[in-house]
C-alpha cells in the first residue's frame, strides 16, 4: 500500500536501463498500482466526506486528506514515468534499427513484451517520423546511423543473418551466409543496422 | 547570395559571412548538439545545401553513366561522393538532434508561442502529433483506469513541479567568443568581456542572445 507497487515500476524501469534490455510489458503491476489508486481515492472521499465542505477542517482530516493526495499523485507520477520510459526505449528501439517498424513488429522476441498500446504508438509514431523523412528523402535518409561518420564510400560486409537476394542501388546481391561481399556503404546501411550484415575490415 | 536576416544581422555585428555553407553547417550542428533548448532552424542554409547535393547528385549520376569518363575522373567523383556523405551525415545528425530534442519539450513548444517559431513546418506538425499519440497512450494506458480528477497531465504541483518539462536555461555551456562580446551580464549582477577567441565555461541563460546572433558558439 501507499506507493510500494508503484515503486516496483520504477525500479523496474531502472534496470532496464541500466542493463539496455526491454522488460515485458508488466501488465499485472500496472493494474494493480490503478487499483491502489482507486482504492486510495475512495478511502479519501470516505475521510474527507462529511467535512468536504467544512471552511476549517479538523486537523485530522486535513492530515489524512494529505496524505492521500500525495500517495495518489505519486502512483500516478510513477506510472507515467513507467509508461514514458518504455516509450523512449521503443523510440530508441526504433532508430537504432533505421525506422523500419516491420523489422520490430515481426520479431516476435521483441513482440511478445509489447503492450497493445505500445504497438499502436510506434505505428502512429512511424507515421509522423515518415513524413518529415519522405520530405528529404530524394537526397538523404534521416533515418540512417548517426554515430559512425562516414569515412569510406565502400564497405566489405560479411552477411551474419540469411536475407536472400535483395535489390540495392548498387545492383542485385544473392547475399549467402558467411560470405564476403562489397557494397556502397549508404546503399546496404539498412542491412547493417538491422543486423543482417556485419562490416569487416 | 540571398540578404535574409541573418546576414544583414552578421554584418551588423561584424561577422565574416564569407564561410562555406558546409561551415556554417557544422557550427549550426555543434550548437544545437550542445543547446539546452531548441535554436532557431536553419531553414535557408538547409534548403541550400539539400538543392546544392540534389544537383550534385544528378551531375554525379550522369557522370558515372557517361562512357566517356576516364579512370581518373571516376576517382575524382568517389571522392565527391564521400563529401556529399559527410555533408548528409551532419544535416541527418543535426536533424535528428532537433526531432530529439521537439520531443522532449513537445508540450513545452506547443504552450509557448515563441518557440514554435523555431521549428520548421515539418516540426511543428511532428511535434503537435507528437504531443498528441503521447497523450492518447498515456490515456489508454494510465489515466482511463484512474478517478477522473487524475485525469491532468499538465498540473503544476505546490512545490513548484510543473508536469511539463522545459529546457534547463540555467545548464552550463562552454562558449568560444567568435568576436569581442563587451558587457555580458552574469547572474550575480557582474558584466564581463568575452575576448575573441576566449572560452569561458557559463550558464546558458546568459549567452542565448549572443548566440542567436552568431557573435559566440558553443564547443
Amino acid at each position: 500500500m501507499f506507493g510500494d507497487q508503484a515503486l516496483a515500476l520504477v525500479v523496474e524501469s531502472k534496470r532496464s536501463s541500466q542493463t539496455d534490455t526491454l522488460y515485458k510489458y508488466n501488465d499485472q503491476l500496472v493494474r494493480n498500482v490503478q487499483l491502489e489508486i482507486r482504492t486510495l481515492q475512495s478511502d479519501l472521499q470516505k475521510t474527507v466526506g462529511p467535512d468536504i465542505n467544512a471552511l476549517t477542517p479538523s486537523q485530522q482530516v486535513l492530515c489524512a486528506s494529505t496524505m492521500y493526495h500525495i500517495a495518489i499523485r505519486r502512483n500516478k507520477r510513477c506510472l507515467l514515468a513507467y509508461h514514458a520510459h518504455r516509450l523512449e526505449r521503443l523510440k530508441h528501439l526504433y532508430w537504432s534499427v533505421g525506422g523500419a517498424l516491420p523489422h520490430i513488429l515481426t520479431d516476435t522476441e521483441i513482440r511478445s513484451k509489447l503492450s497493445p498500446h505500445e504497438v499502436d504508438f510506434l505505428r502512429s509514431y512511424n507515421a509522423s517520423v515518415s513524413d518529415i523523412r519522405n520530405e528529404v528523402l530524394d537526397v538523404l535518409d534521416l533515418a540512417q546511423g548517426i554515430t559512425v561518420p562516414p569515412r569510406d564510400m565502400r564497405v566489405n560486409v560479411v552477411v551474419v543473418r540469411e536475407c536472400g537476394t535483395v535489390q540495392t542501388e548498387s545492383g542485385t546481391f544473392a547475399f549467402k551466409l558467411g560470405q564476403r561481399y562489397q557494397a556502397a556503404r549508404s546503399h546496404v546501411e539498412h542491412l547493417i543496422v538491422q543486423g543482417y550484415l556485419e562490416v569487416v575490415p | 547570395m540571398d540578404f535574409s536576416d541573418s546576414t544583414l544581422d552578421d554584418h551588423l555585428f561584424g561577422i565574416d559571412t564569407d564561410e562555406n555553407p558546409i561551415a556554417r553547417l557544422i557550427r549550426a550542428w555543434i550548437d544545437e548538439r550542445h543547446a539546452p533548448d531548441l535554436l532557431v532552424f536553419q531553414a535557408a542554409l538547409i534548403d541550400d545545401l539539400m538543392q546544392k547535393l540534389h544537383e550534385q547528385g544528378l551531375v554525379v549520376s550522369a557522370l558515372q553513366s557517361d562512357e566517356s569518363t576516364t579512370e581518373e575522373e571516376h576517382l575524382r567523383i568517389t571522392l565527391v561522393k564521400t563529401d556529399m556523405e559527410r555533408a548528409k551525415f551532419l544535416i541527418r545528425s543535426y536533424m535528428r538532434v532537433r526531432l530529439h530534442k521537439i520531443e522532449k519539450y513537445a508540450a513545452f513548444i506547443l504552450q509557448t508561442t515563441e518557440e514554435q517559431q523555431k521549428l520548421s513546418n515539418a516540426e511543428l506538425v511532428h511535434a503537435q502529433r507528437y504531443q498528441q499519440m503521447l497523450a492518447n497512450h498515456f490515456h489508454a494506458t494510465v489515466l482511463d483506469a484512474l478517478p477522473e480528477s487524475t485525469h491532468a497531465l499538465d498540473q503544476t504541483f505546490p512545490d513548484g513541479t510543473s508536469m511539463i518539462t522545459r529546457p534547463d536555461r540555467d545548464h552550463p555551456v562552454f562558449v568560444h567568443a567568435r568576436v569581442p562580446c563587451p558587457d555580458v551580464l552574469l547572474p550575480d549582477g557582474d558584466k564581463i568581456t568575452l575576448e575573441q577567441g576566449s572560452i569561458h565555461l557559463l550558464r546558458y541563460r546568459t549567452i542565448d542572445t549572443l548566440l542567436a546572433r552568431g557573435q559566440v558558439n558553443l564547443v
